[in-house]
């Protein structure tokens, strides 16, 4: 029995335009197992976000199947698809994404808090520490650097226990050497979790870091 | 989402001034509207209570019968105040000298509302008196005393009583009403009554029971009551229709204020709303990749609201309350009458008007959040569908819809001002757009600092145009105020002048009318023409008996009676203050019998052109023709009459003649000159009713001030509001310009130029709406005639740039005074 946390069968993605419909995704069909690294790579405008997207149920295709563990996606309505993604995902966003209202420790009590887990606060602590922010608990995310808060978001990210985890260009919003020490962190924690990981990324760096890549051009999986 | 987390990510928000500004959009929608409530509702109440002093009473019952005791009995078993009194005209007598009075008895609860003043000498300012007259004693108006020869102590005989003049009556709450009430009078104690034996079959009596107390009961014993036919209820309205119809335009006007107060501020609060939501889409975008599903969103974003708006209303509610004390203090010296104390309806108003605010400005900013595509957190070109967009303008319109049929309670005006406000923003969208064009092709050979700015209003044409609706809509509202206070104002002035004529004369004999004018002449002002006037009722209508007409009309004995007798007069031209509406006035030389009604007496008794009408006058019948129907200025005090003859109809008649004139009060003694050279003449003084009049007029135009720096108070708030909608892209563009090596100063005067051109642009669309929506509203509300403003074509244009440059620059200092590097990133 296939091992695939991810199964896309016949993708296809497009959007009306003035022009008549746009291909963005173009018959994808992918499978991804559980515990691998796979990086999708791809110029500007190739699809390779909107796949991403589609895969982690923040967007919805226009035909073809998406499973993401038990979740058939594809037949779901955003309602159900917000509840798989609490349960199966998290993700790493490259402009990091957090509450510039919350503290840090607040970022990573999110997840927890909106599942209704008393645990939230002792977690967030445990994952902060993780991430060697132990002493920047209670600074707010402009008091932070850009390396400091890509590390919160990583720890949020780890929060809600995914089992696959979504990142989109991790270390794109960073210097050579803090994207270098993020990614350390990111592939360390994944390791540690045990969690799948699907990364969009321009960095060749970054993906030759991963167990396969996918190249998408002009919507459709390169082989 | 659980508790602690929305209330951590609302106070957050407090905190940071994210939710400041709905929070102070919110507050002044709530403030604006219960200061104006409280205020207006106390000042209501004064006028209300100032007005029953001209009926000494809540209300009346009046007839020409004895008061049934069945009505006294259930009036006090409803906890009501009663007082009675009867009215009557009479001879008195003072050794060889005699006068025709109008006597009026009381009892000892008289009089419910306003004071009894009297004084120790004629002629003189008196003092507010705690009883009646006792049993034995009278009380005479000053002119009395000359004309009777009597002095304090003095008797005089009434009938067959005779009665001790006691104090010098100066004056009497309720002298306002009919002619006959009129009279000089003579205050005595109804137990005397039966001892003057003058109250006899077929006498002029007229009788009232005076009631006071809690409105509810008293339309609760209206209801009670079978009035019908014989006794009538009385109102302020219905017994004088001048101060009826002063009462119903300063409702309306004051109702229209408080309306507008409410429409500006909830464009504030839907502005702020939606920069809060707009600021926040990619808080919900975050949330949604963690799991948050829509309705967490909705019910998450939705306590947050009940937080904002809880907070709101107690500040907002302070707010109010405060400005009212203020305001109230502030006026202290200029609010001639006491203000009751306000009951809790203004709170109750300004709590649920921030609540139907915040539901309907506030939560569609709100709903839109939980349709927000999580895909946003990656792509944030992603925006909000359109369809949402029309739910929240339908919430906005229905909540405002609710608003104004709520606080009119009129349909009638909701339509008309939300007619003007539709039309104009479809005008303003189209005048906009062409006027931004303009700038467009300007721009071209503008000069640096210019093209920036022109180049801004380019750019965002979209937002320009909406925020020219919005600063029209504003400066077009304060606008249209200024016009209808200074319509409303000029009218009022013009048709209660100071000069007014403020005596009637009446009883003048044929061989007097020219002494007598001459009289008036050389020692009054404004003297009036002398009317021949004629005591007749009506007997017949096209051959059917006057009370069978009544009888079957469709409200019987909702308006005047047909039967009651009435002055009568015939004139050869139309009077002043009179129009004609239907029919022709008639020839002077026609032989013709013909008739002209006022209008509301036509319609009230339903009789048209062409009725033939029998009087009868002094049992002699006249056969007649209805020629004409009139309307009359009531608010002119010049003698007035329902009916006029053609003169040919009662040339074979004796009449007696009437007149009106100016007189200062020093010249009050001129009064006994007429008086001793034309003993059987009657004057009637009406000064302190008119000056009764221009007191209230006066308190309304202060209210109607008030209301309009209400409304200009939260008018500039909405600028403020809509500026800071614009903030965070302009903060974008500011960043840009900074990068690409534009000065402060550049940008500075960029900034000045926009927002003088964006507020003149303004300023000319709202004038044209202004024009457009008084003229609407003068045809349908306020009765006036339509004419254009020139000078608001230059006011409005200058106001307009003058204050959204102001505000807009006050609001876009911080944008200049921060660092570029906070510029650049945003904060």
């Amino acid at each position: 029995m296939s091992q695939a946390v991810i199964a896309v069968n016949n993708l296809n993605k497009t959007v009306p335009t003035a022009a008549g419909d746009l291909i963005i995704l173009d018959d994808v069909n992918l499978e991804v197992e559980k515990g691998e690294a796979v990086a999708i790579v791809g110029s500007s405008g190739s699809g390779k976000t909107t796949l991403l997207g589609i895969l982690a149920g923040l967007d919805s295709a226009t035909s073809g199947s998406v499973r993401l563990m038990e979740a058939q996606l594809s037949d779901m309505d955003e309602e159900e698809r917000a509840i798989a993604r609490g349960k199966y995902t998290g993700f790493i966003f490259q402009s990091f994404q957090l509450l510039m209202s919350l503290t840090a420790r607040e970022n990573v009590m999110l997840p927890a808090e909106l599942r209704g887990d008393e645990q939230a606060e002792s977690q967030a602590l445990e994952l902060l520490e993780k991430v060697g922010l132990d002493s920047r608990l209670n600074h707010y995310p402009n008091q932070l650097s850009g390396g400091e808060q890509q590390r919160v978001a990583i720890a949020r990210a780890f929060a809600s226990r995914p089992e696959i985890m979504f990142a989109d260009e991790p270390t794109g919003n960073l210097d050579t050497k803090t994207g270098s020490l993020v990614t350390e962190l990111l592939f360390d924690l994944n390791r540690e979790f045990g969690t799948t990981l699907v990364l969009v990324t321009h960095d060749a760096g970054l993906a030759s870091r991963c167990d396969r890549t996918i190249s998408i051009a002009s919507g459709r999986v390169v082989l | 989402m659980n508790w602690r987390l929305v209330s951590r990510l609302a106070w957050r928000d407090l905190r940071s001034g994210e939710i400041a500004l709905l929070i102070v959009a919110l507050m002044v929608a709530v403030g604006t509207v219960t200061s104006i409530s409280l205020f207006v509702d106390r000042l209501k109440q004064a006028l209300i209570l100032e007005s029953a002093t001209f009926l000494a009473a809540d209300r009346q019952i009046s007839g020409s019968r004895e008061i049934p005791r069945e009505f006294l009995d259930q009036a006090r078993l409803m906890d009501l105040e009663t007082a009675e009194t009867l009215v009557f005209p009479s001879m008195v007598f003072s050794g060889d000298r005699n006068q025709l009075v109008s006597v009026k008895a009381v009892d000892s609860f008289y009089p419910l509302r306003g004071e009894l003043i009297a004084g120790d000498q004629p002629f003189q300012r008196g003092f507010v008196a705690q009883t009646v007259p006792q049993p034995g004693f009278v009380w005479l108006d000053a002119r009395l005393f000359p004309s009777l020869g009597v002095q304090i102590g003095d008797e005089v005989e009434v009938g067959l009583a005779t009665l001790k003049v006691s104090k010098v009556l100066v004056s009497e709450p309720d002298r306002g009403g009919s002619f006959f009430d009129l009279g000089p009078r003579l205050l005595m104690n109804v137990l005397d009554v039966p001892a003057t034996e003058v109250v006899q079959p077929g006498s002029r009596l007229s009788y009232r029971l005076l009631l006071k107390g809690d409105e509810a009961d008293l339309e609760q014993l209206k209801e009670n009551l079978e009035l019908k036919p014989n006794y009538r209820w009385v109102s302020v309205k219905e017994s004088s229709p001048r101060i009826g119809s002063a009462l119903d335009r300063a409702e309306s006007f004051l109702l229209l204020g408080g309306l507008l107060a409410v429409l500006l501020a909830g464009v504030a609060v839907a502005l702020s709303a939606n920069r809060y939501a707009r600021r926040h889409m990619d808080h919900v975008g975050v949330l949604k990749t963690l799991g948050a599903t829509p309705k967490q969103i909705w019910v998450g974003f939705l306590n947050i609201l009940l937080f904002v708006g809880l907070i709101s209303v107690l500040l907002g509610l302070f707010f109010g309350v405060s400005l009212h004390i203020l305001i109230v203090e502030l006026l202290a010296s200029l609010i001639p009458v006491e203000l009751p104390a306000p009951g809790a309806r203004p709170l109750v108003l300004g709590a649920i008007t921030g609540l139907i605010c915040a539901l309907s400005f506030a939560m569609p900013a709100f709903i839109h959040l939980r349709n927000i595509s999580p895909m946003r957190v990656l792509r944030r070109d992603l925006d909000i569908s359109p369809a949402s967009r029309l739910l929240s303008y339908g919430a906005a319109i229905l909540g405002s819809l609710t608003l104004l049929v709520w606080y009119t309670e009129s349909l009638f005006l909701t339509f008309w001002s939300l007619l003007g406000i539709v039309s104009v923003l479809v005008f303003f969208g189209l005048v906009a757009v062409v006027l931004l064009r303009g700038t467009g092709i300007a721009g071209m050979q503008a000069k640096s600092g210019w093209r920036l700015a022109l180049a801004g209003l380019q750019r965002r044409k979209n937002e320009n145009i909406a925020q020219m609706l919005i600063f029209g809509l504003a400066i077009m509202l304060l606008l249209v105020l200024v016009l209808i206070r200074t319509s409303l104002i000029a009218e009022w002035e013009a048709q209660v002048p100071k000069d007014a004529p403020n005596h009637f004369l009446m009883n003048i004999n044929a061989n007097e009318v020219e002494s007598i004018g001459q009289l008036i002449r050389t020692r009054a002002s404004k003297a009036n023409e002398i009317y021949p006037m004629i005591r007749g009722r009506v007997n017949q209508v096209n051959e059917v008996e006057a009370k069978e007409w009544q009888k079957n009309l469709e409200r019987p004995y909702e308006g005047v009676r047909i039967s009651s007798e009435r002055n009568l007069t015939w004139l050869e031209r139309l009077p002043e203050n009179n129009e004609i509406v239907s029919g022709e006035w008639w020839n002077p030389q026609s032989t013709e019998s013909l008739v002209s009604l006022e209008e509301e007496y036509a319609n009230d008794l339903g009789l048209s052109l062409g009725d033939r009408i029998v009087f009868d006058i002094g049992g002699k019948l006249v056969e007649t023709k209805v020629a004409s129907i009139r309307r009359l200025e009531w608010e002119s005090m010049s003698p007035n009459f329902f009916i006029i003859f053609s003169p040919a109809s009662l040339s074979d008649f004796s009449a007696t003649y009437m007149t009106s004139f100016f007189l200062e009060k020093e010249d009050k003694r001129f009064l006994n000159d007429i008086l001793s050279q034309h003993p059987t003449t009657t004057v009637i003084e009406i000064d302190a009713l008119i000056e009764q009049v221009q007191k209230i007029v006066g308190q309304v135009t202060q209210a109607v001030e008030l209301v309009m720096f209400l409304v200009l108070f939260s008018g500039c708030l909405v600028l403020l509001a809509s500026i800071q909608a614009s903030r965070d892209t302009r903060i974008a563009e500011l960043a840009l310009v900074r990068a690409l090596g534009g000065t402060k100063k550049l940008i500075g005067g960029s900034l000045f130029v926009e927002f003088l051109l964006l507020g003149t642009m303004a300023g000319v669309v709202a004038v044209v709406g202004a024009e457009m929506t008084v003229a609407l509203l003068q045809a349908q509300i306020f009765d006036l005639s339509f004419n254009l403003h020139p000078w608001l074509w230059l006011l409005g244009p200058v106001a307009g740039g003058l204050i959204i440059t102001l505000v807009g620059y006050f609001g876009s200092r911080g944008l200049l005074d921060a660092p570029p590097m906070n510029v650049l990133r945003g904060a």
